[in-house]
């Protein structure tokens, strides 16, 4: 009786609240997002509103593999591959202030030297940013820099206007941000939504066909697929791999499945007894059978990986050596390099459910090949520490691109800098040498052949193993249109339509 | 009145308490093992941003002085600044209190209307089949992990039969009641069984008593012995016991939060969690120590109202 009444009530009161939100978009996340100001983040769940609320100078496109003009028009590169020129869109930001020259200066500039950047060593390379009137912007290079022109579509080198930031201070700025995109923040209920509306001044706003989005945080994956059957949100996003096929059952419902950039790796620690041989390393990887992990972790949404550049990327090399699974011949491999009865420890993400699951899946493969994998569980920020650390044999990570250019990946894996090559300690001067060569690089021709040896060098030396490649998978009730990311995770949200 | 005396001493202990809870959550927070500002870069994290922002966040500084800056910070009236979200601690945990206060409340008021009537109904009738009922309710109710009871719920109420909102928590007074139905519902399902099994027991003891026997032989109806006498009595332990539970409940809600996307501290607190956010978890820990004792407080005080005999 007492829930009856309480149901009834709810209805009154819940039928008042849906009845309003007509091309208003609700979006189901794990979690809230941190902040507004875009220098102060890198993770997924700011940058992608950000992607909604400001625009950037050079956009990449919905295949995630070209750059296409945003705020700025048009660009000219100097032939020395130093010096670009800007020159600026007749655009306004969301208070109807114009965006200028001076303002794209100071963006740069800020996500450089501002203490509080995470991204400022991605921005060294700039010597200096001028704005030559209203419309020029000029910047000047420490070194040519081919992938350079990606990294300006990061959606945390968005264009934020100058004289706003100072009138508003950095902490109110990141609360209640001064929009240069699609939308403009109307109010931030910290720890459940972030409440969009479109922006009038948007240079595209005609383009834009919703009247405001919600991004709702709803941590629990059965929750948020709860919500969306029950028509209560629009979409969710991260739908686990073990949903998909029930969900494509509803009739109410469509399962977008978008190509991402994400790898799942096998990192191999080079500096440890028989791991330091090639021969080693190339055997562990034809002990692993990788079409049966994409069987069984990812219930066959992803496609066995075969280079460290994702499949879908910019220059990936789709002939790629794909050693066969061979348990048998693996072990004789073993064997002629001295490394019978091997012995590894693998560092494991306690409580990630995929990587728990590819843990014990490696455990038995490599078993078969008469290799012992002793399974260590700890938790993922204490996993990190001891990558690092090298206290590791093998471990699973992943990696998703932030720009199109493959150098930021090619610099972090084989590019012998910081972290020791992503924490595998792997050592081999040609491919060091390749990588500084092919970022240096301005003919995309011959870019693209040196990004090939690279790929087909780090496989032949197995720097790590490559396992699999996974989509973005997103749920959408049926009267939503045009709702997708593009590989680097950017949602269109100017292109959904909510009939 | 000297029976109430305690309302003005008691509050003196609750300082040593604090600063034990302050010591021992700071202590605790920093033996996990992670680091809020490798969280923060994420995959790309190298160790010279790592050092730039552990100095930022004075991370980088002796134990024993972060403490001491923590404890300053707290005669302060402040908690410091969120690494994760770079804002001041307070006002983050500020604006998730009533969500959860709200939670708490309404699942003791829901287990409290539900425990009464179930463990009149079973000690009245004690041996029956009502009694049996009761308790089965009361083993299930205790057994049902709370996430899966509230999937469950949601899928008859929600999906199903679409009267009840799935998750979240509305703006309006009757929008939050209405998506705080199946939260409670799923809190107030385990809590009232350890509730009706401590009523229950407690009303047997006090409907065999010596004074309910008397009033009987008096002449007074059973209804009226039952009320005026042996509820009143049982009360008390039940009090003491919701009081006892509310770390129990607290720890409900920090699942319950996640399950039903109730942005109350609870959420708050795992996600701080996860990301080594040392200040947010320290608040939260600090915030919900106080309730606690709170909580505690007011049950003595209603204890000490209920049973004459009781003195603190």
């Amino acid at each position: 009786m007492r829930i009856e009444i309480a149901a009834a009530l709810a209805m009154l009161t819940f039928g008042a609240s849906i009845a309003e939100a007509q091309g208003v978009l609700t979006i189901g996340r794990r979690e809230d997002s941190t902040t507004f100001d875009p220098i102060k983040s890198a993770q997924n769940v700011d940058n992608w509103v950000f992607s909604n609320v400001f625009d950037v100078l050079v956009r990449v496109d919905k295949t995630g593999t070209k750059l296409e003009p945003g705020l700025a028009e048009s660009w000219t590169i100097s032939e020395d591959g130093l010096t670009y020129t800007f020159t600026m869109r007749d655009a306004k930001f969301s208070d109807g202030s114009p965006i200028t020259a001076k303002d794209a200066a100071f963006t740069l500039l800020r996500i450089r030297d501002n203490q509080g950047s995470l991204w400022s060593d991605s921005f060294k390379v700039i010597e200096t940013a001028e704005a030559k009137d209203d419309k020029t912007l000029v910047v000047k290079l420490k070194t040519p820099s081919a992938p350079f022109l990606s990294t300006l579509a990061l959606p945390n080198v968005s264009v934020i206007p100058q004289k706003g930031m100072e009138a508003l201070g950095e902490e109110a700025f990141a609360e209640k941000p001064i929009a240069s995109g699609a939308f403009v923040v109307k109010e931030w209920r910290r720890g459940d939504r972030v409440i969009l509306e479109k922006n009038p001044n948007f240079w595209q706003a005609d383009r834009v066909k919703l009247d405001g989005v919600e991004w709702i945080s709803v941590p629990d994956d059965n929750t948020r697929m709860l919500n969306v059957q029950a028509g209560q949100l629009d979409t969710a996003i991260f739908v686990p791999f073990s949903r998909v096929e029930e969900l494509k059952k509803d009739p109410n419902l469509n399962v977008e499945i978008d190509t991402s950039t994400r790898e799942d790796h096998l990192l191999i620690n080079h500096e440890h007894g028989a791991l330091a041989k090639k021969e080693v390393r190339q055997a562990l990887d034809m002990a692993i059978d990788k079409k049966a992990i994409v069987d069984t972790v990812t219930f066959n949404l992803g496609e066995v990986a075969y280079s460290y550049v994702p499949k879908g990327s910019l220059y990936h090399y789709a002939d790629n050596l794909q050693r066969p699974y061979d348990p048998e011949k693996a072990k004789q491999m073993l064997a002629d390099a001295g490394a019978s009865g091997l012995s590894l420890n693998y560092v494991v993400n306690a409580g990630n459910e995929t990587d728990e699951q590819i843990a014990v899946l490696l455990q038995q493969q490599l078993l078969k090949a008469g290799v012992t994998v002793n399974l260590q569980k700890v938790d993922p920020s204490q996993s990190w520490d001891m990558l690092i650390a090298g206290d590791y044999d093998i471990s699973v990570m992943y990696w998703t691109n932030d720009i199109l250019d493959p150098d930021q990946k090619t610099t972090f894996v084989l590019g012998h800098d910081t972290n020791m090559n992503y924490m595998t300690r792997y050592k081999n001067d040609q491919v060091k040498d390749l990588v500084a060569a092919a970022r240096l690089e301005q003919d995309p021709a011959k870019r693209e052949a040196m990004y090939v040896d690279l790929q087909k060098m780090a496989k032949a030396d197995v720097n790590w193993i490559d396992l699999y490649y996974s989509p973005y998978i997103n749920v959408t009730r049926k009267n939503i249109e045009n709702f997708y990311q593009n590989p680097l995770g950017r949602f269109f949200l100017e292109d959904t339509v909510k009939n | 009145m000297h029976r109430y005396k305690f309302i003005l001493h008691r509050p003196v202990q609750f300082l040593p308490v604090i600063f034990g809870v302050s010591l021992i959550t700071f202590i605790l927070v920093r033996l996990i093992p992670g680091d809020p500002a490798r969280v923060l870069l994420g995959a790309r994290s190298t160790p010279a941003a790592l050092a730039n922002i552990r100095a930022q966040y004075g991370l980088d500084e002796p134990l024993w002085l972060q403490y001491f800056y923590f404890l300053k910070n707290l005669v302060n009236g402040e908690m410091g600044k969120s690494i994760l979200y770079k804002i001041d601690v307070l006002p983050l945990i500020a604006t998730r209190i009533e969500p959860t206060v709200t939670l708490i409340l309404c699942s003791v008021i829901l287990s409290i209307l539900i425990a009464l009537p179930l463990a009149a109904i079973a000690s009245r009738n004690q041996g029956s089949l009502p009694d049996h009922t009761v308790r089965i309710f009361s083993t299930l109710g205790i057994g049902f992990p709370p996430f899966w009871l509230g999937l469950m719920l949601m899928i008859l109420f929600s999906v199903k039969l679409g009267i009840l909102p799935v998750s979240g928590y509305g703006e309006t007074f009757g929008d939050k009641l209405a998506h705080l139905v199946l939260p409670c519902l799923t809190i107030a399902l385990s809590l009232s069984s350890v509730l009706t099994r401590s009523l229950r027991a407690s009303m047997i003891t006090e409907l065999q008593s010596d004074f309910a026997t008397a009033a009987r032989a008096r002449g007074m109806p059973e209804s009226i012995v039952f009320w005026r006498h042996v509820l009143p009595n049982s009360l008390a332990p039940a009090v003491n016991l919701l009081a006892v539970n509310i770390g129990w409940l607290i720890g409900g809600t920090v699942v319950v939060e996640s399950v039903f996307a109730i942005p109350g501290m609870g959420q708050l607190l795992v996600r701080a969690i996860f990301s080594r956010d040392y200040m947010v978890v320290q608040g939260v820990a600090m915030i919900f120590a106080c309730g606690t004792m709170l909580v505690n407080f007011i049950a003595d005080i209603l204890t000490v109202a209920i049973d004459p005999r009781v003195k603190l």
